[in-house]
Formats: structure tokens, C-alpha cells, sequence
């Protein structure tokens, strides 16, 4: 076995603890958290493809989401500021207001 | 000694990023994420991708942990004591699947096989960069229209009213 599928392997298992953090976490700062433990397993796994396949296009592709995690973090934490001014609570079992 | 560097980072990745979903506190899950971040950016320099390992260290470990460290400590603590922790019954609902899922997508990986290489980097910073300008110049024009967007909409949502 190469390598790159372990490194491979490790990125799926890096996404999945991301996504049970979205789902089970009860602070709003911490689900963005998981997301971008999430995002962070998705350049792990380009960046070990393009390592087997010896070109870079898979760089510059965890480049550019590197750029949308930063602009995530910037509009995700001024929306969780701005609920949190106007609401007064960050916990994401109680925003319902749309179910509701 | 290649699975010896992969056997202790990856350790070190997975155990830091269960302690960031895991752990109670969020100022305690931005330090484990931190650590899982600087695993990451290892992982990058152990297959060849420096650039990338360099970016990851300043990107995130710098701007955003800090970020998120700003934005906590603007927020009332005692307000913030009602929702720490974990919902357990999603916790029981959800581990297995996923579980299941990181199990078949492995068995997958393990079994399936791999494009053929085409051609072997020599230097990575070089190569990266004459790509970056040439094939990908539109996206990354777009990602700067993105970045100049979002700081905007943060800009937007951060003000108080009036």
C-alpha cells in the first residue's frame, strides 16, 4: 500500500471528527471550530494526491480553500457576534425562529 | 521511516482534533485546535509541500486562532456557561453512522486504486507559483473578489446600530 492512501484514510477520518463536532457541539463558536477542522481535512487529502501524482494543481486548490476558510471565519464569527447582541444567547438548540 | 512520521502525526492530529470537539470549554478547543493546526501544516512539509505548510502556520495558526480568541473574549463569560459541552443523544445517534461511513470509505480507499503519476515536482515554491499565475489566474482573482466581500460583510455585521 502507498503511502498517500494511508495519508488519505487519516484526511476521511479528519473530516468525520469535524462533522460529528457540527452535530453534536452546543456552542455556536466551537461548531465553526469543527468546521474548520473539517476544511482542514480536505487539504490534507488534495495535498496527498497531488503528492502521488507529482503536480501542483491540488495545492493550488487547498490554497483557494484556505482563502474561503478565512472569509467563513470572518462572516461566520460576525454572524455569531451579532445574534449573540441582538438575542443574547449563542447555543444552536435554541435559534428556532425559522422553524417556529 | 516515512510511517514512523505519519504513525506519530497522525496520532498527534486525531487525538488534538477529538479533544477540540470533545473538550467542554471553548477556549480549551481553540487550543487543541491550534495543535492539531501545526500537525497539519507537518504533514505538509513531510510530503513535500512547503509552501503550503508555511501558509497553514500563518493563515491559520496565526490570523484565524487569533480571531477566534478576540471573538470570545468580547462575549460575556457567565452567559456563555449555559451552552458548553455536548448534546448526548445526537452524540449516540451519530457516532455509529459515522463510524460505518469512516470504515466503508477506508475499506474503499484500501482496496481501490490510484491515478498513475505523471511527473515529479523538483521545486515545489517555483512550480506552485508559475500554476498559481498562469492555469488558475481567474480563480484567484475570484478568491480576491471573495476576501474583499467577505471583509465587507463582516464590516456590515460587526456595526452597532443606530
Amino acid at each position: 500500500m502507498p503511502i498517500e492512501k494511508a495519508y488519505i484514510i487519516l484526511s476521511i477520518a479528519l473530516f468525520l471528527i469535524g462533522l460529528l463536532g457540527v452535530i453534536i457541539r452546543k456552542n455556536l463558536i466551537t461548531v465553526l471550530v469543527s468546521t474548520e477542522i473539517m476544511l482542514n481535512g480536505v487539504n490534507l487529502s488534495l495535498v496527498a494526491v497531488d503528492s502521488w501524482l507529482g503536480k501542483v494543481d491540488g495545492q493550488v486548490f487547498s490554497l483557494f480553500v484556505i482563502t474561503v476558510a478565512a472569509a467563513e471565519v470572518a462572516v461566520g464569527l460576525g454572524l455569531v457576534v451579532a445574534i449573540f447582541r441582538l438575542k443574547g444567547y449563542e447555543g444552536s438548540s435554541e435559534l428556532t425562529h425559522l422553524r417556529d | 521511516m516515512e510511517w514512523i512520521i505519519l504513525g506519530v502525526l497522525g496520532f498527534w492530529l486525531v487525538a488534538s482534533a477529538l479533544g477540540a470537539v470533545f473538550v467542554r470549554n471553548p477556549v480549551h478547543s481553540i487550543l487543541f485546535f491550534l495543535s492539531s493546526v501545526i500537525a497539519i501544516s507537518a504533514l505538509f512539509l513531510s510530503l513535500g509541500a512547503e509552501l503550503l505548510a508555511g501558509l497553514q502556520l500563518i493563515i491559520y495558526a496565526v490570523a484565524i486562532v487569533v480571531f477566534y480568541v478576540l471573538v470570545i473574549t468580547t462575549i460575556p463569560w457567565e452567559k456563555v456557561k449555559r451552552f458548553e459541552g455536548i448534546y448526548k443523544r445526537e452524540l449516540a445517534l451519530s457516532l455509529p453512522v459515522l463510524l460505518v461511513s469512516l470504515l466503508a470509505m477506508g475499506y474503499m480507499v484500501y482496496k481501490g486504486g490510484l491515478a498513475e503519476p505523471v511527473n515529479l515536482v523538483k521545486d515545489n515554491v517555483r512550480d506552485l507559483g508559475k500554476t498559481l499565475f498562469t492555469s488558475y489566474l481567474f480563480p484567484f482573482e475570484v478568491a480576491s473578489v471573495i476576501l474583499l466581500v467577505a471583509m465587507i460583510g463582516a464590516i456590515l455585521l460587526g456595526r452597532k446600530e443606530e
